[in-house]
């Protein structure tokens, strides 16, 4: 059996189970597809956070593709997110405007930095393996940052954990806003910023000779090594950077979409930032229309829950669609990672 | 008379290659019976038909005068024979006592009382001593080796096939070693040693035979023989006319005084080398492999660290200088492992020409590859030695062996190499591509460079170097005659 012929199956058996699933609700297919694909396009606020959440995933992606030229999984872009999130909104209430916004994305790229460098530290040094330090640092940031937004962070006014929230001219100003009857379509500044951080890193990681090493150490570290890459070196810088990377993100997200951090920040952001990352399959061309598909399933979701679907079936689909970009990939004997 | 092993006319082809032609060895019980000869002799190759990983393709073996056919594995220790490879098979993950016992349990359910105890017994009878519920990852060389040789007794095997026991191995430990074989024959064992050391062979040993080649030379008693008739068996008569045209040297480019440096495995791997090489000089180091010949390109390149002793780049010292300075000093590298250690497979030709240049300015515009000087290398790389290729955006992993090789030697030889380490630089080369590689050598010497190749083929040694000098277990010989003879001795450690 041909391996075309093998993915056709695969298709063909995750198509068949999506109606199958799909009966079961007792909701029309098409209506779901409608939902999940299209709402985002034909909805001003549905795509307003489209938009926001293409933001978070471009940048994070970003994150999650440097760690993975390097050769490191870094799990922990969610923890760095968070405590980049937090970080950038400490710095930014202590000075408003937009003196407190630079400060603010400083605290943020800093904070990511800072909660990526035990991991980048111990791979490098002692040769842990990166993905059990990150997971650990993940679950020591959400519940540090839990811990001190119930508790020193908390705005006195709010009546749940959270801050306080960003005073208007501390956050990111919408370049673009349109109004369909009573609803906006908002485009913010912090796209713009997420669209430079990418075509910065593109030009860097094709282009610069930082970029070659990086990809050298990923590819063969024993080949750079012999090259005279300091391998080690590389590894612990391209960790800190993904690590600030990923914590700028959390502080572009709070000062252009949340306002204030909050103890559901994150939403998955940081895993789903993997996925992004994974199934773009190494080249970094591929990232946007990867961060594209996860923000427009993203933003889909909520409309599907009305019809009465299971929030997991949106992560199914995603799954699946990862799944079988990675069958079609295998077969073309291309490196998955 | 009776012989516990009997291999018969043994032949082994690998396609066109013959690797044993008519080989016949006739051991008897309760003896040490050794196999020498140079690398790809065949030695070890004979040994693995005899273990059923290899099967022949004509020949016949006798266990105690009965023919048998061995196919895998586990027939051979089904007959009794066992071995210990090169490379030691201890899993580092598991205890000693897990060790010992993989693959020989014994029953489905372990009974790890009764196994400690019988492998205690088995260490004890051998003077011994293990920590059995220990990791087998803290074990030194010698320890892994008394591991090895006891998983054979548990695996009870009667014929023992030792393949370069000594090679991981300090001289105190392999002296050891010995005393402990000889225990084991003393009990009517018999043992196959593999080995590239004479001394071990004239100490310890009945009889020998010598492989070269292939063919089979012949079978000696030790007592019979000195170590002058043996090295000359193994090595041969000269056959080619050495190079020996007074070339004018000039300057000194590298000098290297007293290097002592530690092997992977914490032992001396080299011990108090010094050389010079001069301008225009192409110094060849003959030895057998794994006497520190890694070891001194790695130092040389600063990719392992130095115990004591100096490197000087024309008179500048460059100990402990990181790799991309020494680089950028002109050291160039031919590596050993291409695939590992000198391209990036999936990368085309033009990155891979990049690769170990990244560092030097004419490479860089600004903080990027300057890709103009990218692509122009390349070309001068691939076309120097006719790298055949589709393109030069082609992935290298997709150019055959010897192409690779022609591009990577070409890259060595670029931007105004002083010091070329050349490891086996003509390895899957043919007949003209390995001249031209020389050639190339030669020509970048000629311009005020030095080269200093290692090959474990003397004979290309003979023929292209201006001098030679002999590794062996980590210290560097000078030949008192270019001969083939002196330098073949020194190579097995006969001074």
């Amino acid at each position: 059996m041909s391996s075309r012929v093998r993915i056709g199956i695969l298709i063909a058996v995750t198509a068949g189970l999506m109606l199958v699933a799909a009966s079961m609700v007792g909701v029309n297919v098409f209506a779901i597809l409608d939902a999940m694909i299209l709402s985002s396009y034909k909805d001003t606020v549905r795509f307003t956070v489209m938009l926001q959440k293409l933001t978070v995933y471009t940048v994070a992606g970003v994150a999650v593709h440097l760690a993975l030229r390097a050769g490191l999984f870094n799990i922990g872009v969610e923890g760095q997110f968070l405590m980049g999130g937090l970080a950038a909104s400490v710095a930014a209430l202590s000075v408003p405007g937009s003196v407190g916004m630079v400060l603010g994305a400083l605290a943020g790229a800093t904070a990511g930095g800072l909660w990526a460098w035990p991991a980048g530290w111990l791979k490098a040094r002692k040769g842990s393996h990166e993905v059990i330090s990150t997971i650990m640092l993940n679950a020591i940031a959400a519940n540090l940052s839990f811990y001190l937004i119930a508790g020193v962070l908390k705005d006195p006014k709010a009546s749940t954990a959270a801050t306080a929230n960003l005073p208007a001219e501390t956050r990111i100003p919408a370049v673009l806003t349109h109004y369909v009857g009573m609803n906006a379509l908002v485009i913010n500044g912090a796209l713009l910023v997420a669209a430079i951080v990418y075509v910065v890193y593109y030009r860097w990681l094709t282009r610069s000779v930082k970029g070659f090493e990086v990809s050298a150490v990923g590819e063969n570290p024993t080949a750079a090594r012999f090259a005279g890459v300091n391998s080690p070196s590389v590894v612990l810088r391209a960790m800190v950077s993904s690590g600030a990377i990923a914590g700028f993100a959390g502080s572009l997200h709070l000062m252009s979409a949340t306002g204030k951090f909050v103890s559901s920040f994150s939403d998955g952001y940081g895993y789903d930032s993997l996925g992004v990352a994974l199934l773009s399959g190494g080249h970094p061309a591929a990232l946007i229309p990867s961060a594209v598909l996860f923000a427009t399933l993203g933003a889909g979701t909520p409309k599907v829950q009305q019809l009465g679907v299971p929030l997991g079936l949106t992560t199914v689909v995603l799954a699946l669609v990862i799944v079988i970009f990675a069958a079609i990939r295998a077969t073309k004997g291309a490196k998955t990672v | 008379m009776s012989y516990a092993v009997e291999m018969l006319g043994i032949t082994k082809r690998f396609g066109g290659f013959t690797a044993l032609d008519r080989v016949s060895i006739s051991v008897p019980k309760g003896e040490i019976f050794a196999i020498v000869g140079e690398n790809g002799a065949g030695k070890t190759t004979l040994m693995r038909v005899l273990f059923g990983l290899y099967g022949a393709d004509e020949g016949e073996i006798r266990l105690d005068g009965k023919p048998v056919t061995i196919r895998t594995a586990e027939e051979a220790s089904r007959h009794g024979i066992g071995m210990v490879s090169q490379h030691y098979a201890i899993i580092p993950e598991l205890t000693c006592l897990q060790n010992l016992m993989v693959g020989a349990e014994g029953a489905a359910w372990l009974d790890l009382r009764a196994a400690e105890a019988r492998a205690q017994a088995l260490a004890e009878k051998m003077g011994f001593s293990f920590e059995w519920h220990r990791l087998a990852e803290g074990l030194g060389p010698a320890q892994s080796q008394k591991l090895e040789i006891l998983k054979l007794l548990w695996r009870e095997a009667e014929i023992m096939i030792l393949d370069e026991p000594t090679a991981m191995l300090s001289p105190a430990d392999a002296d050891a070693l010995f005393v402990n074989l000889n225990r084991l024959v003393a009990e009517g064992k018999t043992i196959l040693l593999v080995t590239h050391r004479l001394p071990e062979v004239l100490q310890h040993c009945r009889q020998v035979t010598v492989l070269r080649g292939g063919q089979q030379i012949g079978t000696r008693t030790v007592s019979e023989i000195t170590a002058s008739d043996l090295a000359e068996m193994i090595v041969g008569k000269a056959v080619s006319v050495p190079n020996t045209a007074g070339r004018t040297v000039g300057e000194p480019v590298l000098t290297v005084e007293g290097l002592t440096v530690k092997g992977d495995r914490g032992d001396d791997a080299l011990t108090d080398v010094s050389f010079t090489v001069r301008q225009g000089e192409v110094l060849g180091i003959a030895g057998v492999d794994g006497n520190g010949q890694r070891e001194l390109f790695q130092s040389l390149m600063g990719l392992r660290p130095v115990n004591s002793g100096r490197m000087l780049c024309e008179g500048t010292e460059v100990t402990g200088k990181e790799t991309a300075a020494r680089i950028a000093c002109g050291f160039r590298l031919i590596a050993e492992d291409r695939l590992h250690e000198a391209v990036i497979e999936s990368w085309s030709l033009v990155e891979n020409g990049v690769l170990g240049f990244q560092g030097l300015p004419q490479f860089q515009k600004g903080r990027e590859i300057n890709r103009i000087k990218a692509e122009e290398s390349a070309l001068a790389f691939a076309d120097r030695f006719n790298t055949k290729r589709a393109s030069l955006s082609q992935a290298i992993g997709r150019l055959s062996g010897g192409n690779q090789q022609r591009f990577v030697v070409a890259r060595a030889l670029a931007e105004n190499p002083k010091v070329v380490l050349a490891f086996q630089p003509t390895r899957g080369l043919d007949i003209e591509a390995t001249q031209q590689v020389y050639a190339g050598i030669r020509e970048t010497c000629d311009a005020g460079a030095a080269a200093l190749v290692v090959s474990f083929d003397l004979d290309e040694l003979l023929e292209q170097c201006d001098r030679i000098l002999v590794l062996y277990c980590g210290k560097l010989f000078e030949p008192s005659v270019r001969s083939r003879e002196v330098i073949g001795g020194l190579m097995v450690g006969h001074e």
